[in-house]
């Protein structure tokens, strides 16, 4: 006994001495950061920081690399323009003014703002913003690679003028002018005089400069780096900003500090925010009016009552193509008129979702500015509500697949069918939709079982070329940007990726129709309003009778909630602000950040 | 053996611990003829429904009512639209809008419900007050608007031919229905879980399934532990080498990693319970396999199983004969532990997302799994949980206790 | 000395047997995981694209980098090799994070966390046990069952229990991470109370659980001890109690010894679930993500690690028992 108590009193020196140890991670900090003039947010950073270097993807640094068709992060890096999701218009950031089209539409110029500066002082010119798309092709990132089949060329028509050239197909049309729109607001523009110390750095080799974590890299937004570790990361006010002149915001954003804790999972980014430590959260939390109704806590969503926010995309059930079974159309429109939406919108979006009795179902998100992209009546008979058990038996017994040996189930050519539904495993409302779709397959006598396999193993199958493993899997789309409907419709039906390894692009059950494709090349480019409205229902009806894959709910592209104990004036539905509720830092919906007040100053 | 089977029955841990674990058996097989039906069916729509008895609203309209007079019926009424802080807060908000409340009694709800009704305006957006606050009053005013004052209540229901409210029942304030006369009351003595399911059905169902997986798991890893450990410990030298070789690696790895390896390396649709099983019970035999051996070791020179190896008895009726009815016992008791241990072994999987399909059959891990992701524990539906955590503790308990109870039995120095 | 020299010869001896074929295990179990991670890689710098070519160039340069694109024979020395160096290769999912910088941060919580529960646990349950064994009677019948009971409860179902009722129920201890979200690391003494808050409840979450295990099995032995000749005979001879009952806990200890260095061992596995639920920051957690994510190199490093900590636990805890116990060191000769 005695022996174990002189070991216990050194382990308990020993734990001492590595909780000790633990601190030696950095000293020059302050040891708090002050509730009043921090800003916490949860939901966008998963795992820690990698570094700040914008021309990376790897950098896993949410808060400041994110840069998104739907709204770039510009907390730390800016763009020409902020994409304002709510009316689909673009605020100048860098920019002067709007942008200007040639009169060919081939060609795009944009004027850089006089006070816009870089950190070290040196003013934003129209260099900049060329070297680093010419950096970004270079380096072969995302943003090189995504804007290269649409980009011919930027260039710096002086130091205040970019010129922009679209690529442009035999007939000297643009290839797709929405993409150029896309990019004004999409890419960061990063200082030149940075990339080229980062080249010399890294002996211009791009696996190296794209690994590269960038500590020293020079920014323009109103915040930079201030602490990162597997805990935390902290970014901190920079007071010499260029955009507290007169021709931006006028004054500074009001947080000092913008932190993130980086939470394990949901539950724990959940609890933090009625805790009170999360100001703005980008999670789905289920039920989320229970957290004022029934906990009265001071935490709001945009709207106050369903959905709370604004969908914008829609979880998408696709078929596999691939299978001989769905490449019945009648059994497609069964299963999909079969399947309980009420369900799933009360189980797995618990109400944050408009049901598709309010927006019938489309290609279309439902905001205002895509429904009126088509003629509604013209599809009215073609969009089902669901939960139509008996419709939908009608429909397969007319198709002739019936149930021949009278085990309850279905038989397609003699055999019994059996289908699986796939989500990733842990992404519960992919999951809850899932097991809804399968429940509805039993109630018409098609045997479908659910699986959730790990999201590492679930995106290499969707990605593959072909494959036959999952039968019924759910895929996002596009959210709202700059390029929309048309983008989600083309991910959804062009036959352009057919075929392709690594498919990230869209219509991951291989469906195939020359029409809809020729409409798809149609689109970006006819400008006649009428005519692109035919377009448009034209698609919208290929897409409901032939059901290569069916919406199962409409879904925010962010989440967001806000915790009132501390900071107050948020943007809401109501306020006539049109700031977006893309938690205060994404595309316009930065503008919030200007306008925080203290609950008790 | 008659003689050992009825001490064991007299040792009190050991009965208890067995009533235990009956009374949960006979559960899982009588409950489900009274309550039939599919556990994994989602009878509610919307998340986690509270414990509690359901009555159909549409039916106990049109069943038989019987007048009540109750003194504090209106009370009652009045105080569940507004309570005692919502009075407060509707005071200060007069107070931030600048609306005068002389002569103002806060507890006359009548006169206060006048002057709200007369003074509230949702444009009104006074300094400093919260949006969540500003909601908070606008939902309160959508209360006091929307309860019903009137003495008879009229249910109305679309003409077939007009379209025109037809008249169909009215309601007085005084009008009470006897719940047992209602035709559809549901009684959920453990809520809905996050798909709307009954939760205290699935929780039987998934009772039982997991017991099989634990039996299951137990007897393949007593099985390859008893033989190994016999083997090792009897044949010694390089048989006994190999053992403890084997056994060492699958000590040095941890079981749970090794688990967890296996189960995510098996494809989701072919990990049913079954499988799920096997695997637990490959890689949790190593204890079993020590004691057993060690046993044997000491057995091994005995003077009766000397005897028998000098008159040549073969190996496997040496085994049989002389030296498995004396660890009889510690086979008995490692196979409880082991069915417990894999009982929480597939808990564990489950929770981790790695546990048999969700689709076929409901087990206590996957039930825990759900419940995490849907945040159960934050939200405050502890039905959803808690009894699952309850139930495992109680299997657990209960074979432990058992195999206390037979500890006793089998070393007498340990009875009390 | 000559028979010890025996002894430890045949340890080490197996020791480095075991510690190669852990190697192997190491290496090969996570590569059999279904999924290409090199491919999710890919992924992430293929949104977009619709070339197949270009796709094909990025993923052939991942494979390059990380040498999956060779035989997995030469995979696995390539392995050895750099592993001779410390370096345990590059994370997938964290890429281009090296994985011993991953675990170097991870292990000191896990070990702080880990270390003291697991030896307080042991250490209250064998003090429990002993008391239970010394004083019988009332003390027993009444403490017995309890500590089967808690020991019974799941390690999770410990965890979560406690954070709702003491986290958010009751509001006295914090909910989750390793150290307060609104302080950065720092020498002062603020922080330091502030990781003590944080470490409560996952600790007593484990300790909780390990009491009951270690009391049950302490008692037996002890019992055991307690009714054997020697004991009889000296208190027959009128030998102080005390004398006697430090003689009988130092025999009934070893096998407990023992247990102790299994537990060391599978530390990180009983903690995995406390981690998770309470947040807190760790070698658990990092395995758990590392899995989702198929990352191999991770968790090759992450199980390499935790099989030398239990190697290193069982050699010494061997070393300590030969001398402790002259038994075994007779045993060793039969």
């Amino acid at each position: 006994m005695k022996h174990t108590r002189k070991i216990l009193s050194l382990l308990l020196a020993l734990t001492l001495a590595c909780s000790l140890t633990l601190v030696s991670a950095t000293a020059e900090t302050t040891a708090e950061l002050p509730r009043n003039e921090t800003l916490y947010f949860a939901g966008q950073q998963w795992g820690s920081v990698n570094g700040w270097n914008p021309l990376s993807d790897d950098m896993n640094n949410a808060m400041a690399v994110t840069q998104a068709a739907g709204g770039s992060r510009t907390i730390m890096f800016e763009t020409l323009y902020m994409y304002n999701m709510l009316d689909g218009s673009l605020k100048p950031m860098i920019a002067d003014g709007d942008y200007v089209w040639n009169d060919a539409h081939t060609e795009i110029t944009v004027k850089i703002k006089p006070a816009a500066k870089w950190s070290d002082g040196t003013p934003i010119t129209a260099q900049d913003v060329a070297y680093t798309f010419d950096t970004n092709v270079k380096l072969g990132n995302a943003k090189g690679n995504g804007y290269k089949p649409y980009v011919d060329s930027v260039t710096a028509v002086d130091d205040k003028t970019v010129l922009i050239k679209a690529k442009l197909t035999e007939d000297g049309v643009a290839v797709n002018p929405l993409q150029l729109i896309c990019f004004l607001e999409e890419c960061y523009v990063v200082q030149k005089a940075w990339i080229q110390t980062l080249e010399t750095r890294c002996n211009n080799d791009p696996a190296a400069m794209k690994k590269d974590p960038g500590d020293d890299v020079v920014w323009s937004g109103p915040y930079t780096k201030y602490y990162a570790d597997d805990q935390k990361v902290v970014l901190i006010r920079d007071d010499n900003y260029w955009g507290q002149d007169a021709s931006m915001w006028g004054k500074l954003p009001v947080p000092k500090y913008i932190a993130h804790v980086i939470y394990a999972d949901n539950p724990a980014g959940e609890t933090a925010l009625k805790a009170g430590e999360v100001d703005v959260c980008q999670q789905f939390i289920a039920n989320i009016q229970d957290l004022w109704l029934k906990d009265n806590l001071p935490i709001s969503t945009y709207m106050d009552k369903a959905p709370y926010g604004i969908c914008v995309n829609m979880p998408t059930a696709w078929y596999n193509l691939d299978i001989p079974l769905l490449q019945s159309a009648d059994v497609r429109k069964a299963i999909a008129m079969a399947v309980d939406y009420d369900a799933i919108n009360k189980n797995a979006m618990t109400g944050q979702s408009p049901t598709f009795a309010d927006v019938p179902r489309s290609c279309m998100n439902p905001t205002p500015g895509e429904q009126a992209a088509f003629d509604h009546d013209a599809v009215k008979d073609l969009q089902w509500v669901g939960n139509d058990i008996e419709g939908a038996k009608a429909l397969l017994d007319k198709a002739g697949i019936t149930d021949s040996d009278g085990d309850g189930w279905r038989e397609y050519n003699g055999e019994k069918i059996t289908l699986n539904a796939c989500a990733p495993n842990g992404w519960t409302d992919w999951m809850a939709a899932m097991e809804i779709v399968a429940a509805a397959g039993k109630g018409i006598g098609i045997e479908i079982t659910t699986e959730f396999p790990e999201w590492s193993v679930y995106q290499t199958v969707v990605t593959a070329a072909k494959q036959t493993d999952y039968d019924i899997f759910m895929m996002w789309t596009d959210s709202a940007t700059p390029a929309q409907p048309w983008g989600r419709i083309r991910m959804l039906m062009s036959s352009e990726f057919n075929g392709v390894e690594g498919n990230w692009s869209g219509n991951w059950g291989h469906y195939s129709n020359p029409d809809i494709d020729t409409i798809i090349k149609q689109i970006p480019v006819e400008t006649d309003a009428a005519k692109l409205k035919e377009l448009y229902t034209e698609a919208v009806k290929i897409y409901l009778t032939d059901v290569p894959s069916f919406s199962l709910m409409y879904r925010p592209d962010k989440f967001h909630a806000v915790n009132e104990s501390v900071w107050t004036n948020f943007p809401d539905a109501e306020d006539g602000r049109n700031i977006p509720p893309m938690d205060c830092t994404d595309g316009y919906s930065i503008a919030a950040l200007y306008d925080l007040q203290l609950v008790n100053p | 053996m008659k003689n050992t089977i009825r001490q064991v029955f007299h040792s009190p841990k050991f009965l208890v611990g067995f009533c235990i674990f009956v009374v949960i058996l006979l559960t899982i097989i009588i409950y489900p003829l009274i309550n039939p039906g599919n556990p994994l069916q989602m009878i509610g729509l919307g998340t986690f429904a509270k414990p509690g008895t359901y009555v159909s609203l549409y039916d106990s309209i049109n069943t038989e009512t019987s007048t009540l007079k109750l003194p504090d019926a209106d009370e009652k009424r009045v105080a569940s639209a507004l309570s005692a802080e919502d009075k407060v807060n509707m005071v200060n908000w007069f107070v931030a809008a600048g609306v005068s409340i002389e002569g103002l009694n806060v507890n006359d709800t009548e006169a206060l419900i006048e002057l709200w009704k007369a003074s509230y305006d949702t444009a009104v957006k006074p300094s400093g007050m919260t949006k969540a606050m500003r909601n908070y009053y606008a939902r309160l005013n959508e209360n006091i608007n929307a309860s019903a004052n009137a003495e008879v209540l009229t249910v109305t229901e679309p003409d077939e031919s007009t379209g025109e409210p037809v008249e169909k029942a009215k309601i007085a304030k005084t009008d009470y229905v006897n719940v047992g006369d209602v035709t559809n009351v549901k009684t959920l003595p453990l809520g809905t879980d996050n798909f709307g399911r009954d939760t205290l059905k699935e929780l039987v169902s998934a009772c039982g399934t997991s017991i099989r997986i634990g039996l299951i798991a137990g007897t393949v890893a007593t099985l390859i532990g008893l033989l190994l450990g016999l083997l090792g410990g009897y044949l010694g030298g390089v048989v006994d080498d190999i053992v403890m070789f084997f056994t060492n690696i699958f000590t040095v790895i941890p079981s749970f990693v090794l688990l967890i390896l296996i189960s995510n390396s098996i494809n989701q649709d072919q990990r049913g319970a079954t499988t799920v099983a096997l695997v637990i019970g490959l890689t949790s035999w190593v204890w079993t396999a020590r004691s057993v051996r060690s046993q044997v070791i000491s057995l091994r020179n005995r003077d009766h199983v000397n005897l028998s190896r000098l008159s040549g008895h073969s190996l496997p009726r040496i085994i049989l004969t002389d030296i498995l009815p004396y660890i009889a016992s510690y086979v008995v008791m490692a196979f409880i532990l082991q069915v417990s241990s894999g009982i929480l072994a597939e808990a564990q999987l489950s929770l981790l997302g790695l546990g048999p399909k969700t689709t076929e059959v409901p087990t206590l891990g996957l039930m825990m799994n759900w419940a995490m992701l849907y945040s159960a524990h934050l939200n405050g539906s502890w039905w959803a949980y808690f009894p699952v955590i309850l139930t495992i503790a109680f299997i657990s308990f209960s074979l432990n206790l058992m195999n206390t109870g037979l500890d006793q039995v089998f070393n007498p120095t340990l009875r009390d | 000395m000559k028979g010890y020299r025996k002894y430890f010869g045949k340890k080490i001896l197996w020791l480095v047997i075991t510690f190669i074929a852990a190697l192997l295990l190491n290496f090969i179990l996570p590569r059999l995981m279904p999924g290409d991670p090199v491919a999710a890689m890919t992924a992430k710098q293929a949104k977009g694209l619709s070339e197949a070519s270009a796709v094909k160039a990025i993923y052939d340069n991942y494979a390059r980098e990380f040498g999956t694109n060779k035989p997995i024979t030469e995979q696995f020395f390539t392995y050895v090799g750099n592993l001779a160096h410390g370096d345990m290769g590059t994370s997938f999912s964290q890429y281009p994070r090296k994985v011993s910088d991953i675990i170097s941060d991870a292990i000191l919580w896990t070990i702080c966390l880990q270390f003291p529960a697991i030896i307080i646990g042991w250490f209250l349950g064998n003090l429990l046990g002993a008391l239970a064994a010394y004083i019988r009677k009332g003390f027993d019948k009444v403490l017995m069952p309890l500590t089967l009971f808690f020991s019974s409860i799941p390690a999770f179902g410990m965890a979560v229990i406690l954070l709702v009722v003491f986290a958010i129920n009751l509001k006295v201890a914090p909910i989750s991470g390793g150290y307060g979200f609104d302080m950065l690391p720092n020498f002062s003494w603020n922080f330091v109370l502030s990781v003590i808050q944080h470490y409560q409840l996952p600790f007593w979450s484990i300790v909780l659980v390990s009491i009951g295990g270690q009391a049950v099995g302490m008692r037996s032995m002890s019992i055991y001890e307690l009714n054997a000749d020697y004991v009889k005979y000296a208190r027959f001879l009128g030998i102080k109690d005390k004398k006697v009952v430090g003689y009988v806990f130092r025999n009934a200890m070893l096998p407990q010894v023992t247990g102790l260095a299994l537990s060391i061992g599978t530390m990180v596995g009983g903690a995995l679930v406390a981690e998770i639920i309470f947040s807190y920051p760790g070698l658990g957690t990092t395995i758990y993500q590392g899995i989702a994510m198929a990352d191999y190199p991770l968790i090759s490093g992450a199980t390499l690690i935790i099989t030398i900590m239990v190697l290193i636990a069982t050699f010494v805890l061997d070393i300590i028992y030969g001398f402790i116990d002259p038994r075994v060191k007779a045993a060793q000769f039969e």
